[in-house]
């Protein structure tokens, strides 16, 4: 075969055919882009889930629905879930193998940030967590701010009852909703990436206490938070967080309670069970993407063949004039090509700016960063599309390589 | 000069495709190398057809067409690719030049078909036949180029490889009485200058009466004109 370049001619044909060019270029584009948001939001979705669970090893509630206790706990989503006996913060407290056991009390807010009441040792997840500014909680009345929570350390607020922000919750509506009660702002935590940016901790013993229930070290003189908490009338709290001191002691954790008391479990485990529907959504997806590329791809053939086909003139002047029939066939087919592979670069970039802007969005909407990266997966689809480009790409080239000279120079 | 060029064809039947029914026959014809030769005839009487087969772009169904002593009817069809383009330019009526490309980049274009990028001398070549045939601005898109200078462009494309053949089809039938002229001039002059055989198929008289030979293609049989016998 004749060395040859049939890039000026595909040069002119692309110059010659611009709207049929971008059209095909955007479609498949579009198709590639697609595709990708589909793979890539599925696995920053789940990685970023993954991610808001790695502050609760073991998860402790009432019983009944893991996932309404994982939901409303871990990625602060209004549930109603039903308390825990306070015996039972007693006794995950006191447990063997346990580093902290933290209620996680929910209920109030201001003006749309979750209040959370816990433990200080919740607050710095045991000390391995060290506000950006101020310091933990130490005492009732002093709050701890999530990075995502516009107060000011100083800051004095007052909390309103509900998870939600109500209409009447503004500044100097809110004495009104919980009885005078104010928190200070004492120090502000550092960004997470989850929900837990916008809550903002307090001693659970103010929660107990603004929704009327009693104290857990009554009788105290000078009463502190946290543990060791009281073994008289300690409320019920609608979670437990407990940190384990290995991986064994969580197992056995998890087992210990799990009785008709309580509910334990690992978030991963109800994760999982999330993602195993995640991943079937994806894959009914993948289908659905899978198909219109297919239709695209079908699309894109058509409308190139019948360009090729008002260029039979053309390209028998070509045989005509010394060029062999793999010239033109080249010229078809590495045009194609050409087109196939400019909307799957320029479908890698659409589609990950989108699932980007996706991402935002939704960290917007469901409080957990959802990292966007390109991965293997994302890649076989680009490669799989090329190579099916690759062959689709031949039927043109080939009818122009096999059409007569003579019948293509006498065509109107 | 090229010094090639002859050609001899024998026992040329061409039949209407599909059918039994012949549209014409060459018995003999022989053309020396560096001569001329025109031929007419009416509408429909074969001679593209006749113009293809010389060139070797259509099948003969019976007969002989040596150009320089090679059979081109047993050539395969790569070989008859490579054929064309070592021994022959085409000029046709619709100038057939490629829109997107310039003056300069359509008269490089048979060079394409034979390396990555044309050697320097093909290149200068170019510059000189774009000059040779009045088209001065050769970056200019061929789009934008009139009717006779399309015509110019081919006609220097043709030349481009320096090929011992250059055969027209109706070269100036698309063009006005002074394009017309003017292209009839610089085809005859360029070729005969690089010394070629040159084969015209026309209906223009003017052009045709300054070729070596004229014949014509009529009742299925192709006749010297009577002005030569």
């Amino acid at each position: 075969m004749r060395c040859f370049n049939p890039f000026p001619v595909i040069r002119a044909d692309l110059r010659r055919n611009q709207l049929l060019a971008w059209v095909t270029v955007l479609l498949v584009a579009l198709s590639v882009a697609s595709g990708i948001a589909v793979i890539s939001q599925e696995r920053a979705l789940r990685q970023g889930s993954a991610r808001a669970a790695d502050d609760f090893d073991v998860l402790v509630g009432a019983p009944g629905s893991g996932t309404q206790l994982v939901l409303s706990t871990v990625y602060l989503q209004s549930q109603a879930i039903p308390l825990l006996d306070g015996d039972v913060l007693l006794q995950a407290s006191a447990a063997a193998g346990v580093n902290y056991a933290a209620p996680i009390a929910f209920g109030d807010n201001w003006q749309g940030h979750p209040i959370v009441g816990t433990s200080a040792d919740f607050a710095s997840r045991g000390g391995k967590l060290a506000p950006a500014q101020g310091r933990v909680f130490q005492k009732r009345g002093e709050a701890v701010i999530g990075a995502a929570v516009p107060l000011a350390i100083g800051a004095v607020f007052s909390p309103a009852h509900g998870s939600q922000r109500a209409p009447e919750d503004e500044p100097g509506h809110a004495d009104a909703a919980h009885g005078g009660l104010t928190y200070t702002v004492v120090g502000r935590l550092p960004a997470r990436n989850t929900i837990w940016d916008k809550a903002i901790l307090v001693p659970v013993e103010d929660v107990w206490s603004v929704h009327g229930l009693s104290g857990s070290h009554a009788g105290e003189t000078t009463p502190h938070i946290g543990p060791p908490w009281s073994t008289r009338q300690l409320p019920g709290v609608p979670a437990i967080a407990i940190k384990p001191d290995s991986v064994a002691a969580a197992y056995q954790l998890r087992g210990q309670f799990r009785s008709t008391r309580s509910l334990a479990l690992f978030p991963a485990e109800v994760l999982n069970d999330l993602y195993l529907t995640l991943g079937n959504i994806r894959d009914v997806m993948s289908v659905l993407v899978s198909t219109t590329q297919l239709l695209v791809l079908a699309a894109v053939l058509m409308a190139l063949l019948v360009g090729f086909l008002a260029r039979r003139r053309q390209f028998a002047v070509l045989r005509a004039i010394g060029a062999s029939r793999w010239y033109v066939f080249s010229v078809v087919w590495v045009e194609v090509l050409m087109l196939i592979v400019s909307g799957a670069v320029m479908g890698c970039l659409l589609g990950w700016f989108g699932s980007t802007a996706l991402s935002y969005w939704m960290q917007s909407q469901i409080g957990f960063a959802m990292p966007v990266r390109l991965g293997a997966t994302e890649a076989l689809l680009v490669a799989a599309l090329l190579l099916l480009g690759a062959v689709v790409a031949t039927l043109p080239a080939w009818l122009v390589f096999r059409r007569p000279i003579a019948e293509g120079l006498v065509s109107a | 000069m090229s010094g090639k060029g002859e050609l001899l064809v024998r026992d040329l039947r061409v039949r209407f495709a599909g059918q039994e029914h012949l549209l014409f026959t060459v018995s003999s014809l022989e053309i020396a190398a560096g001569s001329s030769l025109g031929i007419s005839g009416i509408s429909g009487a074969g001679k593209t057809t006749l113009f293809h087969c010389l060139a070797g772009i259509a099948k003969p169904n019976n007969g002989e067409i040596l150009w320089d002593g090679t059979d081109i009817c047993t050539l395969r069809d790569d070989a008859l690719g490579r054929w064309r383009h070592q021994n022959l330019g085409l000029v046709f009526q619709d100038f057939h030049l490629i829109d997107g490309l310039s003056a300069l980049d359509n008269v490089l274009l048979p060079a394409c078909f034979d390396s990555w990028r044309p050697p320097a001398a093909v290149r200068k070549r170019a510059g000189e036949l774009l000059d040779a045939v009045g088209v001065a601005t050769g970056g200019r898109l061929a789009a934008l180029l009139s009717r006779g200078e399309r015509q110019r462009v081919a006609l220097a494309r043709a030349l481009l490889l320096q090929p011992g053949i250059v055969m027209a089809d109706e070269p100036t039938a698309s063009l006005d009485p002074e394009h017309r002229r003017q292209i009839g001039d610089l085809l005859i002059g360029l070729v005969r200058s690089q010394g070629a055989t040159l084969i015209v198929i026309s209906h223009e008289h003017d052009l045709l009466a300054r070729l070596d030979r004229r014949m014509s293609l009529a009742g299925g049989t192709l006749q010297l004109d009577t002005d030569q016998t």
